[in-house]
């Protein structure tokens, strides 16, 4: 079996992004910048009702506007809206101003529904409106069953009950969602900010009932992707109609009020959780009811109905006796999608919750009770690397105990990734030219977390070069076939990948121009052997070099200001295994990310959903939430280094602990719960009974 | 946005003109060219105010000092002798949105801006604030609105320089038909605390020129809380301004913002802090006496210990070193 050289010039070390120069210098080029003249804007016509059936859409005055070149409808015939925000039509035209006109332009009569439900608590209810007519919106929960949970429950020397909410997170990445895309009568070619060009590819061939082979999708950088970019969705089905219709390439990038509303989100979670432990802090018994919603969810495909809420629980934890319920709960909002570690993070923050609160309930530490209880060997490991580095046993007070106005308090939390090994079927070329310039070939794409510069560092390392001698080519489908960016998996598919068609290329080199060794300063001699020819190799993944379960823990310190209720982050403290590194600079910055969407998720995000109109009331950065450079705290990271695991991805579990790490360091910090994300200033003074009744006019 | 021409005024007297008919003042433009985009106003013509002449200085003088109304807000925040003269206004400054909006933001356009409430910035919600039936906020999503109301729309004013010029007492001169009308913090709102459909009470056409700070008050101090750290909003913000003299306090003012379509002043608990020596207990009861009326709703009611903290805290900051 293959392995990875153990003394290494690059591999595990740090090499600055090869295409920082070209980002920081705009050069790079993403989707919304592929524009040349005479191009076209898109943009999308959305319902401005949760509920209603269409039943018919007028274009004609649409396409009336100056400057507007096609127009199209999202459906045709009669059809029905389920939420806010949903797709009726389209248009291109000459300017973003034309297409706003036309938008304002187009004719929908509708019959209007004034029945419906944003609110997954009522939603809940029997009699609450159906999103789908032929389903309830909660079918009968999910139960599983561990041992005897009651008899458990009566022998535990200690048992917390506690009620965990988390809010619907919205995705919002740096660029937002869209295509340009240009069809014409040789074919399409489509301009994506995706994180699977093939996943786009076949979306789009199977939408406009073409050939793969017609298809040709590119992407050569995108601004960030955390579950939901892939296939074309419906806006890139949209911007290849209009460009037929137009004849004419069409960039249709939605706009953050758009990315609010349906480009799918993270589903809620309402986990009402019971745990008990006898006298040594052994957990005994687990009880959880949980339900939450993924707007409308998996209802298309399940005939009806909610679906796709469901998190891992009691998360990484063995409990003997456990009796785990859990509900998806269909409303009239836009639908989940995966969203980086789908399931995880909330698991984790209720779990970690329940595990802070027992272990008060016990009169323990809660990093001890992690300790006895918490079956990896890994995280045990990383507990007690992390403690000792955050100082744990010098700050730790009893929750409540800080003195003083302004609280202080820490926390920590776990999580666990199962990821994969890669995608088995991850190929590329490499051609090695006679003049010794070197490229690789992968149809996998760079969504921003320096899989460029994994290839050209383990290209580099293999052939005895430099990361910069290696010209990398991605994010196109003509390339050989590479994996969509999701689930970790593209650092353990590329990894691999890039180690065979390198060891491969160095052997026929060296085969064929009798060098017996190539590598570093015999190069140049020996490619130039090669006369005229290039030589082009092709690789794929091979197994042995990358393994998957990540595992991570964090630590949280923050102050309180038990006043005003404001929670300030002070220091985070990850500790993450990721196998072999490959990269320390960018693993490190994906954990710093990680850590930061983990806190913006724990202190910040929440989609807002008005009851009365059901619209989405927060579609901005102005009131839906995200951290920015003030709220950013200390972050210190350190990596549990494992290379005889093989390669690990890392963007997904360096997410997961953060939520609830920060959540139990507020409670170490005020000695009361708060149970509900994002742990907001209202909420603060809420739990600390600060807070008067509503006067009710 | 609408189609709409546009033209430079270089004197007041031009601007009114240009304006009349339907034409909006366009000076640094974050909020106005947002209620464009939104469809929130329209107009015909966009007067750019930017060259007026006179309007983007700070003057000073023994009595009061004068900022022009195209004074940005990043001028106010740099300006080093009102950090000495008067603090709370810098620290009002430097906690309005980023600096690239500080930058551009002039005095005139924070005072004169609209309701942040987001129903009323919602593009598919008919609010009462934009001549709808009802205030979707009052039974729904009110985690940011008043405590404090005169009519049944509950948007706040947010304003933070609104805010810090009630607690100094400063004036607003605005241009009114062709008159200078002073107007004080409490009367540039008043409207808004009685008719839901306005965000303040300036007219059409009114131009507001400059404030005029009495330097009667050599303490002041502004805070707000917001979720964020930066670039946020504020939940409430407290602004509190005195003399003190011997210990003890003279023409003390507090003032709140985004709990009241105006910003919030309590004039007996102005006159109750007069001569008084401050302390943790005094400054507890002037937070009672402001905030004893407040009708707090089902998701704002957090703001009640939250402007009792900052009032608190905005008051005992006056003390300084003395």
């Amino acid at each position: 079996m293959s392995s990875w050289p153990a003394d290494t010039k690059y591999i595990s070390h740090s090499t600055a992004r090869i295409d920082a120069p070209a980002k920081l210098t705009g050069s790079a080029r993403y989707a919304s910048d592929i524009q040349e003249k005479g191009w076209l804007y898109g943009m999308i016509l959305r319902s401005k009702w949760p509920s209603a059936k269409i039943t018919a859409v007028n274009l004609d005055k649409a396409r009336a506007i100056p400057g507007i070149k096609a127009a199209v409808v999202a459906r045709d015939g009669e059809f029905n809206i389920r939420y806010y925000g949903e797709e009726i039509a389209a248009v291109a035209g000459t300017s973003k101003q034309a297409c706003l006109d036309a938008l304002r332009a187009i004719e929908v009569t509708a019959d209007v529904r004034h029945e419906f439900v944003v609110n997954e608590t009522e939603g809940l209810k029997a009699d609450s409106p159906r999103v789908w007519e032929n389903a309830p919106n909660a079918p009968a929960p999910h139960v599983r069953e561990n041992g005897n949970v009651d008899t458990a429950f009566a022998d535990c020397t200690a048992v917390s009950e506690g009620f965990y909410t988390t809010p619907v997170q919205i995705h919002n990445p740096m660029e937002t969602h869209g295509n340009t895309v240009s069809w014409t009568d040789e074919g399409v070619t489509a301009w994506a900010s995706t994180q699977g060009i093939t996943s786009v590819r076949d979306g789009l061939a199977g939408a406009l009932q073409l050939d793969h082979s017609k298809v040709r999708v590119i992407t050569e950088y995108m601004g960030g992707g955390f579950g939901a970019k892939f296939g074309p969705g419906v806006e890139g089905v949209l911007a290849a109609k209009l460009s037929k219709s137009a004849g004419a390439p069409v960039r249709l990038m939605l706009t953050r009020f758009d990315q609010a509303l349906a480009v799918g989100n993270r589903p809620s979670s309402f986990q009402k959780i019971k745990i008990g432990a006898s006298a040594d802090g052994m957990l005994q018994a687990f009880e959880a009811e949980n339900y939450g919603t993924a707007g409308i969810g998996g209802g298309a495909d399940a005939g009806g109905g909610g679906g796709g809420a469901d998190i891992p629980m009691p998360y990484i934890y063995k409990v003997p006796n456990t009796r785990v319920k859990q509900s998806a709960v269909a409303i009239n909002a836009g639908s989940a999608r995966a969203f980086r570690a789908p399931g995880h993070p909330p698991a984790s923050y209720g779990m970690e919750s329940a595990m802070d609160d027992l272990a008060a309930k016990l009169g323990m530490d809660p990093l001890e009770l992690r300790l006895k209880n918490d079956p990896n060997e890994i995280r045990q490991r990383e507990y007690k690397v992390g403690a000792e580095k955050f100082g744990w046993k010098q700050k730790y007070q009893k929750p409540g105990s800080s003195p003083g106005v302004v609280k202080t308090g820490i926390g920590c939390a776990g999580g666990a990734w199962g990821g994969s090994r890669g995608d088995r079927n991850t190929q590329g070329d490499a051609q090695i030219n006679p003049d010794g310039s070197v490229e690789l070939r992968l149809g996998v794409q760079d969504i921003g977390t320096g899989t460029r510069t994994v290839i050209a560092v383990i290209a580099a390392e293999m052939l005895g070069l430099k990361p910069e001698q290696i010209t990398v080519r991605v994010g196109d489908t003509n390339f050989p076939y590479g994996p969509g960016s999701g689930g970790s998996t593209t650092c353990p598919s590329v990894s691999p990948t890039v180690f065979d068609i390198c060891t491969k290329a160095l052997a026929q080199l060296q085969t064929q121009t009798g060098v017996a060794d190539a590598r570093g300063e015999n190069w140049f001699a020996a490619c130039k052997k090669l006369g005229v020819t290039p030589l082009t190799v092709h690789g794929q993944w091979q197994q042995g070099l990358s393994t998957d379960h990540a595992c991570g823990v964090q630590f949280a310190e923050v102050e309180v200001d038990t006043e005003t209720g404001l929670v300030t982050l002070k220091k985070m403290l990850g500790v993450h295994d990721c196998g072999l590194i490959i990269n320390q600079v960018t693993l490190e910055s994906q954990i710093n990310g990680g850590i930061i969407m983990g806190m913006g998720y724990a202190l910040y995000e929440e989609r807002v959903m008005d009851d009365l109109s059901g619209v989405v009331l927060n579609p901005n950065f102005e009131t839906y939430k995200m951290p920015g450079m003030a709220d950013v705290p200390e972050i210190e990271i350190v990596l549990i280094n494992m290379p005889e695991r093989g390669v690990i991805g890392i963007g997904e579990p360096s997410l997961v602990p953060t939520a609830g790490a920060i959540a139990n360091a507020v409670f170490n910090a005020i000695g009361v719960r708060v149970g509900s994300l994002p742990i907001t200033p209202a909420k603060v003074l809420a739990a600390l009974g600060k807070v008067p009744p509503a006067v009710h006019a | 946005m609408k189609a709409f021409q546009y033209a430079t005024a270089h004197s007041t007297t031009s601007a009114r003109e240009l304006v009349a008919g339907n034409g909006l003042y366009l000076a640094g433009g974050n909020d106005l060219l947002g209620l464009l985009k939104e469809y929130l106003v329209s107009a015909d013509l966009l007067v750019n105010i930017k060259s007026l002449p006179g309007l983007n200085k700070i003057e000073h003088g023994k009595t009061f000092w004068t900022i022009g109304s195209l004074v940005t807000v990043a001028q106010i925040e740099d300006d080093e002798a009102i950090k000495k003269v008067f603090p709370g206004l810098h620290e009002a400054s430097t906690e309005i949105a980023s600096q690239q909006i500080r930058n551009v933001a002039t005095v005139g356009g924070n005072l004169a801006q609209h309701s942040r409430c987001w129903y009323y910035r919602h593009r598919d919600t008919q609010c009462l604030k934009k001549n709808g039936d009802l205030c979707y906020a009052l039974n729904g999503e009110n985690r940011y609105h008043s405590l404090f109301t005169g009519n049944s729309c509950i948007s706040p004013v947010v304003s933070s320089l609104a805010t810090t010029f009630a607690a100094l007492d400063a004036t607003a001169i605005v241009l009114r038909e062709g008159k200078e009308t002073r107007m004080s913090m409490a009367e540039l709102y008043h409207r808004a605390w009685e008719n839901p459909l306005a965000h303040n009470s300036l007219e059409n056409g009114d131009l507001i020129l400059r404030v005029e700070i009495p330097t009667a008050r050599t303490r002041s101090a502004y805070m707000q809380v917001s979720d964020k750290h930066a670039f946020d909003w504020a939940l409430v913000s407290c602004a509190a301004a005195a003399e003190v003299e011997d210990g003890r306090l003279k023409s003390p003012r507090v003032a709140l913002g985004s709990i009241s379509p105006v910003p919030h002043q309590m004039e007996a608990a102005n006159s109750f802090l007069e001569g008084k020596v401050l302390d943790e207990a005094l400054a507890a009861q002037a937070a009672d006496m402001i905030l004893k009326d407040a009708k707090p709703l089902e998701h704002n009611a957090y703001k009640v210990p939250m402007a009792h903290a900052l009032i608190r805290r905005a008051l005992l900051k006056l003390k300084g070193d003395a």
